[in-house]
C-alpha cells in the first residue's frame, strides 16, 4: 500500500476509493458482474415460461425454466448480501483510515490552532462527519458499476424486445438528469451549513461542560441554555431544509420514472390491439421496464450519498487544513543527536496584533550550562522557553541548538534531544507507572513503530520517584491498596510480621493518632457496619455492598433493638448531608467526608420530602433500606455532620458481642474476627500494618506515621513491593486524583527518566513543597551541571543562586544576564526583584 | 424527624455544629452568609500538636491557616542560624490566612508551646469552596485590607511614641 506523503487534509475524497481497498473493490466488481447476470435471467425465464412452456403446453420445459428462475432468484439475493458485506467492509475501513489519518494530523497542528479551537470541534469531525464520506467510499465502485451495468443490460434487453417501446421508456431519463442536480445543489448548500453548525454545537457543548464549575458556581444556567438553544434552533431549521431538498430529489425522480409504464401502456397497448406485439412480449417488456427503476433509484441515491459525503469531507478537511509548522519525521536522514549548546540571537516574537512578546533577545549557553530565567509574569520568560522547545514559533532572529536552527528541525529531533516540563503538566488517565513512562515510550514508539524494547528497570523508576519526592506519595497509594484474597501471599505474610514489630517499636508513640482495632472499644474511624462485624468477612453476604440484603444481619438488628435507632440515624444523615451538599458540584473534595456519594445525592434528595412528612414506621421498605445503607456506612470520625448518640454507641458495642456469638452459632466461618496474627483482606495494607486506622488527616501526623512505616518496610524488605503496587494507582482523567504538587513531581520524574541532553523547565517546581523543591534542585546541581544543559523559568528567587547564568526579563527584553553574584553586586533589576524597591 | 434532630442538638452536638460556632468567632468568616460558613465548617478539620511541634515552618509554603481552639503557640523567626521568639498566641487566634489565597513562603515559624488543638483549613479546600460562592471574595479581600491597615496604624502609633522620625521600611499598607 503506497503511503502518500500528501497531508490528509489535502487528499481528495476520490483518493480513498482504491487506497488500501483495491482487492476488496475488485472482488466487489467481480461479484457485481455475476449479480447483474443473475438479475436478467429470471426475466428471460419468465418470457420463456409463458411463450414456450405454457403456450406450447410442455410440462418438462415449465419445470426446467421454473427451476432456473428459482435458482437465479436465490443466487441474486445471496450475491446481494455478499455485496452489502463487502461494501460495509470497505466503507468502515475507509472511515477508520480517514479517522486515524486526520487524528494523527490534528495532533501535530501548532499550539496556536488549539487556542482558538474547542475540543468539541475535533471530536465532532472525527466521530460524526467522517462517516458520510466513508459511506460514499464503500459505494463508490460497487453502486455505480452495478447499476449502470444493470441499466445498460436492461436497456439493451428492452431494445431487443421492442425498439420503439424502448425508445419511449428511456426518453424520460435525460429529463431527470437535467433536473436533479439543480435540486441537489440547494441540498448541498444546506448540508454545508449543517456541517458547520454541528461543529459549532459540539464545541458549545464541550465548552460548557469543561467550564461546568463556572456555570454551576455562577448559576449561569439560563445564559448557557440560551446560547445552546439558539444553535439548536438554527441547526433544526437547516436540517429540515436539507432533508426537504433531499426528499425533493427523490420525489422528482420517482415521478418521472413513474411515468414510464404509462407511456408503455399507451404505445404497447396500441401495438398489441393492432396485433403487432405478442402479449408475452408486452408483459416481459413491462417487467423489464420495471426493473429499470431499482438501479436508477440506487444511482440517484448514490449520487446523493456522494454529494453529502463530498460536502462533509471537504468542509471537515478544509477546517483542519492549517499548515503544519514543523515536520514530524525527518524525510531523508536519521533524527539528529544534537550537541547540547544553545545560541539565541536577536530573537523576537510578535503576535498578529503587533504585540512584541519577545524583543531582540540574545543569549548563549555552552553544553552543560544552567540558566535561570526570572522576571515578572508577562515578562516573556515562559514564551522564550516555549520558543526554544519549538512549541511556539518565533517571528525573527534565530535559536540554534548544537548549531541547528530550531525552526528547521523536525519534531522528532526536538523530542530526542529536549526534555520539557511545563508549568501545568498534563497527566493522562492511567496509572502512575504509565504516566512515568509516557515520554520514554513515546520516543521509543517513534523510533520503532512496534514499541519493542524494554522499559526502564524498577530501580531506575524508583530512583526518579525519589529524586523528585513523589516516592512518599506513591508509597502512600500503595499502602492504601486492598490486597485481594489469594494475591501476593508472601507480601501478606511479611505484613503480618511487620505489624508485630510495628506495635513493639511505635505502638506507644503513635497511639494518639492511630485507633487500634480493639474489641472492647468503639472505633470512631470505622463504619457502624465494621463496628458491629469487627472482622474480615469470608462470606460475601457480610461485605459492605451486600449487608443490606443480608437477612441474617437484618433480623439480628431487629432482635437486638438496633433497627429503629439506626433508621433514625440514617434519616438524620440524609437530611444533614443533602442540606449541605445539594448545590455543590460532584468534586472529590466536597464528597470525601460525606456518607452519600455524588452519584447517590439525587436519590437521597428525593427522600427528603418523605422524611419531613412521614413517621419512621410509615416509610416503605425501599426507603428504609436506603436509610439503613447510610447508617451502616456512618463513620463518626469522618462524617461530622451528625454526632453518634452515646446510647447508640453503647448499643452497638453490645451488639458486636451478641453478633459474634450468633455468627459462631449459626454461620461459623462467615466472618474472621480481627486478630493480631491474621491479615485482613477487607482492610488496606496500611491499616493491616497499623492494626487500626489513622485518626487525623493533618500533614504532620501523616508524615510521622509514614516515617515509622518506611523504616519498618525497609527493615522487612517489602518497601519496593509496596511502591510497585502504588505505581499501579489510577490517577483519574487529567490526573485529577493527584494534587497539583504531585502532578508536577510526576512530570519532572517523567523528564528525569527520559534523561534528555537539554532540559527546559517552565516553572516546573512552582507547586512543590520546599523539601521536594530542594531535592530536585540538588539533583540538578549535582548530577546535571556540566552534563545536561538546563533552561529553567523560575518564579522563586531563593533557588537561583547555583545557576551558571541568570537572565532577567522585562517586557519581552532580556535586561540583565550574569551570575547571581554579578547581578547582586550590580544592584540592578534582580536586586530589586529580590529585595524590593530601594 | 424534626423532633429527633432537636433531641440530638440538646444531647450531643455534631462536630459540624461545633465548627460553625467556632468559625463565627473569627472576623474572617463571621460576616459571611450562613450557607458559606456551614460549608467552611464542613471542609475544615481538627488537628492536634504536641509541645515542640511546628504548625508553620519559616520559608515553607504549608498552604494552611489555623484557628487555635486550645493551647498556646509561639511565633519564631530564624536569622543567621539564631532563633528568636517574638510573641505567643493563645486560644481564639486565627493565624496564617494569607496562605489560603496564594502560595507564599512563610516569614515565621509557629511552634506549639503545650498541647495545642486547632481547627485547620487548607488552600485547596478554601479555593474550591470560594469558587462555589464567588460573591464572598470581595468580603474576604475587604477583611484582609482592613487587617493590613489596622496593623500598620497600630505600628505607626507605637513607633510614634518612641521615635520622632519613621523608619524607611514603613508603608506596607501602600502595597
Amino acid at each position: 500500500m503506497p503511503k502518500t506523503s500528501m497531508p490528509v487534509v489535502k487528499r481528495p475524497l476520490s483518493s480513498w476509493i482504491f487506497a488500501e481497498n483495491t482487492k476488496f473493490q475488485l472482488l466487489l466488481l467481480a461479484v457485481i458482474v455475476i449479480t447483474v447476470f443473475a438479475r436478467v435471467l429470471p426475466l428471460e425465464m419468465q418470457k420463456r415460461i409463458i411463450n414456450q412452456a405454457i403456450n406450447l403446453r410442455k410440462l418438462d420445459l415449465l419445470f426446467i425454466y421454473c427451476g432456473i428462475f428459482f435458482a437465479a432468484v436465490v443466487a441474486a439475493n445471496a450475491l446481494k448480501f455478499t455485496i452489502n458485506i463487502l461494501q460495509t467492509l470497505i466503507s468502515q475501513r475507509a472511515t477508520a483510515s480517514m479517522r486515524k489519518a486526520l487524528y494523527e494530523y490534528i495532533l501535530t497542528l501548532p499550539l496556536s490552532f488549539f487556542r482558538d479551537t474547542q475540543p468539541g470541534m475535533a471530536v465532532n469531525a472525527l466521530v460524526n462527519e467522517l462517516s458520510l464520506p466513508g459511506n460514499y467510499v464503500g459505494m463508490a465502485v460497487a453502486v455505480p458499476v452495478t447499476n449502470i451495468l444493470t441499466l445498460l443490460t436492461f436497456a439493451g434487453y428492452l431494445v431487443y424486445l421492442n425498439l420503439s417501446l424502448a425508445a419511449v421508456s428511456i426518453s424520460i431519463y435525460p429529463i431527470v438528469l437535467l433536473l436533479i442536480p439543480l435540486l441537489q445543489r440547494k441540498a448541498n448548500q444546506y448540508n454545508k451549513e449543517r456541517v458547520d453548525l454541528s461543529r459549532d454545537l459540539s464545541s458549545r457543548i464541550a465548552e460548557s461542560i469543561s467550564g461546568i464549575h463556572e456555570v454551576q458556581g455562577n448559576g449561569a444556567f439560563s445564559i448557557e441554555n440560551r446560547k445552546f438553544e439558539s444553535l439548536v434552533d438554527r441547526l433544526e431549521r437547516v436540517r429540515i431544509r436539507w432533508s426537504i431538498y433531499r426528499f425533493a430529489v427523490k420525489v422528482a425522480n420517482n415521478f418521472f420514472t413513474g411515468i414510464g409504464p404509462f407511456l408503455v401502456f399507451i404505445l404497447g397497448g396500441y401495438l398489441a390491439i393492432k396485433g403487432r406485439l405478442e402479449i408475452g412480449a408486452l408483459v416481459a417488456f413491462l417487467s423489464a421496464q420495471e426493473k429499470l427503476y431499482d438501479p436508477w433509484r440506487e444511482l440517484i441515491e448514490f449520487y446523493q450519498v456522494y454529494q453529502d459525503g463530498r460536502v462533509a469531507y471537504q468542509r471537515t478537511m478544509t477546517y483542519f487544513d492549517v499548515p503544519v509548522v514543523h515536520q514530524i519525521h525527518p524525510a531523508d536522514r536519521m533524527p539528529y543527536a544534537l550537541d547540547n549548546s544553545v545560541d539565541i540571537e536577536n530573537l523576537s516574537m510578535v503576535t498578529d496584533d503587533g504585540i512584541r512578546l519577545l524583543d531582540d533577545v540574545s543569549l548563549a549557553l555552552k553544553p552543560g550550562e544552567h540558566m535561570a530565567l526570572v522576571g515578572f509574569s508577562g515578562s516573556g520568560k515562559s514564551t522564550l522557553a516555549l520558543c526554544i522547545g519549538q512549541l511556539y514559533k518565533y517571528t525573527s532572529g534565530s535559536i540554534r541548538i548544537g548549531g541547528q536552527e530550531v525552526a528547521d528541525l523536525t519534531k522528532q529531533d526536538i523530542v530526542n534531544n529536549i526534555g520539557f516540563v511545563s508549568q501545568a503538566p498534563f497527566i493522562f488517565d492511567g496509572t502512575i507507572e504509565e504516566n512515568l513512562l509516557y515520554a520514554q515510550r513515546a520516543q521509543r514508539m517513534d523510533q520503532n513503530p512496534d514499541g519493542q524494547g524494554a522499559d526502564p528497570s524498577l530501580d531506575d523508576m524508583i530512583a526518579v520517584l525519589q529524586q523528585t519526592g513523589i516516592f512518599a506519595d506513591v508509597l502512600r497509594f500503595g499502602l492504601n491498596t486492598i490486597i485481594q484474597p489469594g494475591e501476593n501471599p508472601e507480601l501478606v505474610e511479611a505484613i503480618v510480621r511487620a505489624r508485630d514489630k510495628f506495635q513493639r517499636q511505635f505502638g506507644h508513640d503513635l497511639s494518639e493518632w492511630v485507633e487500634f482495632f480493639n474489641e472492647e472499644k468503639y472505633l470512631f474511624h470505622s463504619s457502624i457496619a465494621d463496628n458491629l462485624i469487627f472482622g474480615t468477612p469470608n462470606d460475601p453476604a457480610f461485605t459492605s455492598d451486600h449487608l443490606i440484603e443480608n437477612t441474617f444481619l437484618r433480623s439480628f438488628l431487629r432482635e437486638v433493638d438496633l433497627d429503629r435507632p439506626l433508621l433514625t440515624l440514617g434519616a438524620e444523615l440524609t437530611i444533614q448531608t443533602v442540606n449541605l451538599l445539594k448545590n455543590l458540584p460532584p468534586d472529590e473534595i466536597f464528597f470525601a467526608q460525606s456518607p452519600i456519594t455524588s452519584d447517590e445525592l439525587g436519590p437521597y434528595q428525593s427522600l427528603i420530602e418523605q422524611l419531613r412528612y412521614k413517621k419512621l414506621h410509615q416509610l416503605g421498605d425501599d426507603t428504609k433500606d436506603q436509610l439503613m445503607i447510610l447508617s451502616l456506612r456512618f463513620t463518626p470520625g469522618l462524617h461530622k455532620m451528625v454526632a453518634l448518640p452515646t446510647l447508640l454507641e453503647r448499643l452497638i458495642l453490645e451488639g458486636r458481642d451478641q453478633l459474634k456469638d450468633r455468627i459462631a452459632e449459626e454461620m461459623p466461618n462467615a466472618v474472621s474476627t480481627y486478630r493480631v496474627d491474621q491479615y485482613s483482606h477487607s482492610q488496606t495494607i496500611l491499616n493491616n500494618i497499623l492494626f487500626g486506622k489513622t485518626q487525623s488527616q493533618a500533614p504532620h501526623v501523616q508524615e510521622r506515621i509514614s516515617q515509622s512505616i518506611v523504616q519498618l518496610l525497609i527493615e522487612e524488605d517489602i518497601l519496593e513491593a509496596i511502591v510497585q503496587i502504588g505505581m499501579k494507582y489510577q490517577v483519574g482523567s487529567n490526573g485529577d486524583k493527584l494534587s497539583g504538587g504531585q502532578r508536577q513531581k510526576l512530570a519532572i520524574a517523567r523528564a528525569f527518566l527520559k534523561a534528555s541532553q537539554i532540559m527546559i523547565m517552565d516553572e516546573a517546581t512552582s507547586a512543590l513543597d520546599n523539601k521536594s523543591q530542594s531535592r530536585v534542585q540538588n539533583i540538578i546541581d549535582n548530577r546535571f551541571k556540566g552534563q545536561k544543559t538546563l533552561i529553567a523559568v523560575v518564579h522563586r528567587l531563593d533557588i537561583i543562586k547555583n545557576f551558571d547564568k541568570i537572565g532577567v526579563m522585562k517586557a519581552g527584553k532580556m535586561v540583565e544576564v550574569g551570575t547571581y553574584q554579578e547581578l547582586m553586586e550590580r544592584k540592578g533589576i534582580l536586586y530589586e526583584l529580590q529585595y524590593g524597591r530601594k | 424527624m424534626n423532633s429527633n434532630m432537636e433531641e440530638n442538638e440538646r444531647g450531643k452536638s455534631s462536630e459540624l455544629q461545633d465548627n460553625i460556632l467556632l468559625l463565627r468567632e473569627i472576623d474572617f468568616f463571621s460576616g459571611l452568609p450562613m450557607e458559606v460558613v456551614k460549608l467552611f465548617a464542613y471542609l475544615c478539620f481538627r488537628v492536634t500538636f504536641k509541645p515542640g511541634q511546628y504548625l508553620l515552618q519559616q520559608d515553607e509554603d504549608d498552604a494552611c491557616a489555623y484557628y487555635i481552639i486550645s493551647g498556646e503557640v509561639e511565633l519564631l523567626r530564624q536569622e543567621n542560624g539564631l532563633t528568636e521568639s517574638i510573641r505567643r498566641y493563645g486560644a481564639d487566634s486565627f493565624l496564617g490566612s494569607l496562605a489560603l489565597f496564594s502560595p507564599v513562603p512563610r516569614l515565621f515559624s509557629l511552634r506549639a508551646v503545650n498541647d495545642v488543638k486547632c481547627l485547620a483549613m487548607d488552600r485547596e479546600r478554601f479555593s474550591k469552596a470560594v469558587k462555589q460562592f464567588p460573591d464572598i471574595m470581595p468580603r474576604l479581600t475587604k477583611v484582609i485590607a482592613e487587617r493590613i491597615i489596622a496593623w500598620e496604624r497600630h505600628f505607626i502609633l507605637k513607633q510614634h511614641d518612641r521615635l520622632p522620625t519613621f523608619d524607611s521600611t514603613i508603608g506596607i499598607s501602600l502595597i
